[in-house]
């Protein structure tokens, strides 16, 4: 009976995010913003069901396979360079700010580093598509861009294997950290040894015709990548990742994207549903204030840093702004790492609303900022040329206002 | 010949930026999905004049006619053939061809006439390096290569009136 009525909820749940995600893509905003509405608004007429609840986990799943796999160590490791300096920058801008504003808030080390984690990852998901959107694909800065969303990521993933692995254990001290990280980093070596060398015998593997078998078999690899990093004590998504990894280099690359893709899509958007369920809007209204200040204030230091990069990297101060305005969405994997630990809800301001709220705003503002970027730097330029200050004077010379 | 820097745009595809002899740059991304962007920017601008989105099919049509498959100047058959050694030759085959309808093999077009046929064009598809045993049949293009007197002779033995594209080395 449990189980029919669940079924039933969610077919209610998906019919809704199939008006609200209609709406959405006709005024160009974000999914990820609008499912998480959607959740909000659902929790007034039913709870979380155990379905859902499932569906979202393999939501988890499936949304870190699919950055795995379209994550190419390749190019991870042709770029590592580039894709190191700009994260490093992108890192230290922003990292640390979460972590002040964490324990400003009283919270205490696990929860200010999860806030630290959540106010620094850039959205990958929102940002590559507007950036495909807004035509800006051959823009100059944009390799940035992408080249800090993977250094982001790669950390994030990372960290997130580290945070549950921390967390597990039980206890935090030097012993259990070292312990933890040595853990973490075998799992890693372990896939990316295993893609880097096997890579002819894996694709002979999964070289199969059938079109149900190898979903079984991808299905499997995902699955039990997820269960093998839970059973010992990092995080399932973590798993997944690393299985996303490891088919990433394959011929069968495009095969497993096209079979994947739907299963992940459903499941990625009851995730987000059930996120927006679990935000508990009415009681704690009072954090908006809060998550709009946290917002502004790692816009700013996002935009700051990005102009900063794009200073080491000679490019213009154009393309360096909108850098900076590029990378204020905050999506997925904030969403992630809210949940990626069960927390006392009794605090003052509980990391999951706080996050609901925070994301729902660097979502749809981000992309509208993203886009509305123009206008500003321009004026941010032009005023800046005509107030010459003296400590602007060498970086205000413009080759073309001397000619 | 200017320079093609190719670089990586993760998540998005791939990026290929040519320095045009005007000094202004044209970009070509290529999309994991397969759609294509090809941008202009103008000299020392970061932001394109122009953006014009491509889907796969498109790009590959506009690829073939921006190098030179399509255009057909009116060259007598003569000089065409007076290329270089090697030549490759487009040809219809009409329903009313000697080719239609024929295996390779029973035409024994390679002993006959010394041309070696390379691919069948039928329709979508294409069939590289045909087997002997494979059928001509009516509306394929298929791709010839041999040296002129090779070709000639083809033309000549098989009664071909209309090679379809213009030839290339």
């Amino acid at each position: 009976m449990i189980v029919n009525e669940s079924v039933l909820v969610l077919g209610i749940s998906l019919l809704a995010l199939f008006f609200a995600g209609f709406l959405a893509t006709k005024i160009n905003q974000s999914l990820t913003a609008i499912f998480i509405i959607v959740g909000m608004i659902l929790q007034n007429f039913f709870p979380v069901t155990i379905i859902t609840e499932f569906i979202a986990t393999l939501g988890i799943i499936f949304m870190l396979f699919m950055f795995g796999l379209e994550f190419s160590v390749g190019s991870l490791v042709s770029n590592q360079k580039k894709i190191f300096y700009t994260g490093i920058y992108d890192f230290i801008l922003n990292f640390p700010l979460g972590l002040l504003i964490g324990w400003l808030l009283g919270y205490d080390l696990i929860q200010s580093l999860l806030l630290a984690g959540i106010v620094y990852v850039t959205s990958s998901v929102i940002v590559a598509k507007s950036i495909i959107d807004l035509k800006r694909s051959a823009n100059p800065e944009t390799e940035y861009i992408l080249n800090i969303l993977i250094f982001e990521d790669m950390f994030i993933a990372t960290f997130l294997a580290f945070i549950v692995g921390i967390v597990n254990y039980g206890k935090i001290d030097a012993i259990s950290i070292f312990f933890v990280m040595l853990k973490t980093s075998a799992f890693f070596m372990f896939f990316i040894i295993l893609a880097r060398t096997s890579k002819k015998y894996i694709d002979k593997i999964i070289d199969i015709d059938h079109t149900e078998l190898f979903v079984i078999l991808i299905l499997s690899v995902i699955v039990l990548s997820a269960g093998a990093a839970a059973k010992i004590g990092l995080s399932e998504a973590i798993g997944a990742f690393l299985a996303g990894l490891l088919l990433s280099e394959t011929k069968q690359r495009h095969r497993i994207t096209e079979v994947i893709k739907p299963f992940q899509q459903f499941s990625t958007a009851i995730f987000f549903v059930a996120f927006g369920m679990s935000i508990d809007y009415k009681h704690f209204g009072n954090l908006i204030p809060m998550a709009i200040f946290i917002f502004i204030l790692s816009s700013f230091s996002k935009v700051f840093g990005g102009y900063l990069i794009g200073k080491k990297y000679a490019l213009s101060k154009k393309a360096g702004l909108r850098l900076g305005f590029s990378l204020i969405p905050r999506g997925e994997f904030s969403i992630i790492l809210a949940g990626a630990i069960a927390m006392n809800h009794n605090l003052p301001y509980p990391l999951q609303c706080l996050t609901g709220f925070y994301v729902l705003l660097s979502a749809i503002f981000g992309s509208i900022i993203m886009k509305e970027s123009d206008w500003f730097t321009k004026w941010f330029i032009e005023r800046r040329e005509k107030e010459i200050k003296p400590i602007d004077d060498s970086s205000t010379m413009d080759p073309h206002k001397s000619l | 010949m200017s320079e093609i820097k190719e670089s990586d745009l993760p998540s998005i595809g791939k990026k290929f930026t040519l320095e045009l002899d005007s000094n202004d740059k044209l970009v070509i991304v290529i999309h994991f999905s397969g759609e294509r962007e090809v941008f202009k920017f103008t000299k020392d601008s970061d932001e394109p004049i122009s953006v014009t989105r491509l889907t796969d099919e498109e790009a590959r049509q506009i690829g073939a006619i921006l190098a030179g498959a399509y255009f057909q100047p009116v060259i007598e058959e003569e000089q065409k053939l007076i290329m270089k050694n090697v030549t490759m030759e487009w040809i219809k085959v009409t329903p009313d061809s000697l080719l239609a309808n024929k295996k390779i093999e029973e035409l024994d077009i390679r002993k006959m006439t010394g041309v070696f046929i390379t691919t069948i064009i039928r329709g979508e598809t294409v069939l590289p390096n045909p087997p002997p045993h494979e059928f001509i049949k009516p509306q394929d293009t298929i791709i010839i290569i041999g040296n002129n007197e090779q070709i000639k002779n083809f033309i000549s033995t098989f009664d071909i009136k209309q090679p379809v594209e213009n030839d290339r080395q």
